[in-house]
């Protein structure tokens, strides 16, 4: 079991468990949400109507605009993570489909 | 609520969700007795399934490479003590 993040077109889903250490000492984990929070709550504090969430069993993000500052803070975000994933392979893998 | 809660560790694995790569078994294999002591059996038939020898083959009784005790003849299931500490079973011919 590891993170799976998918980015398609227009939307992300991000899935699993980092499984990296237990629960409130895994890094990875923490470092992948935060990297998704501060890239939510950044574009929402910037344009309301650019995205739209939910966080339940799974997360997924939905991108409703395709104005600049979103796609620049969400391709920052696929960065991260890719750059992430390259360190913690067993924890995180990142699909882009 | 516009904004996500910051939770750092909403990826991390929580106690209690564990999955285990136990929980597997194999099924029963049925072991033990087939024919009990003073039963009649006819030539070939299986008189005790077993793993090792935890009874040995007594008089006209076989086992096979299973360790699997059986009659050789037709006749009457006898339970016999073999040693000290040990079993046997034969297998004697009806009178």
């Amino acid at each position: 079991m590891m993170i799976k993040v998918e980015f398609r077109k227009d939307n992300i889903i991000v899935s699993g468990h980092a499984n990296y250490k237990e629960y409130g000492n895994d890094i990875v984990c923490a470092s992948v949400s935060s990297i998704i929070y501060t890239t939510i709550n950044g574009i929402l504090n910037i344009n309301k109507e650019a995205i739209k969430f939910t966080d339940n069993d799974i997360l997924e993000i939905n991108i409703l605009s395709n104005d600049e500052i979103t796609i620049k803070l969400i391709n920052n975000m696929l960065e991260l993570l890719k750059d992430l994933e390259r360190q913690y392979p067993k924890n995180i893998i990142v699909k882009e489909k | 609520m516009l904004f996500i809660k910051l939770n750092i560790q909403r990826f991390a694995h929580k106690k209690g969700q564990s999955s285990t790569d136990n929980g597997r078994d194999s099924r029963g294999r049925r072991l033990g007795a087939k024919l009990s002591d003073g039963q009649t059996c006819t030539a070939g038939a299986i008189i005790y399934r077993q793993r090792g020898t935890k009874i040995y083959p007594g008089n006209n009784v076989g086992m096979g490479k299973d360790h699997t005790l059986f009659s050789k003849i037709d006749g009457i299931v006898k339970y016999e003590r073999a040693g000290k500490d040990k079993k046997k079973v034969s297998v004697y011919e009806a009178k």
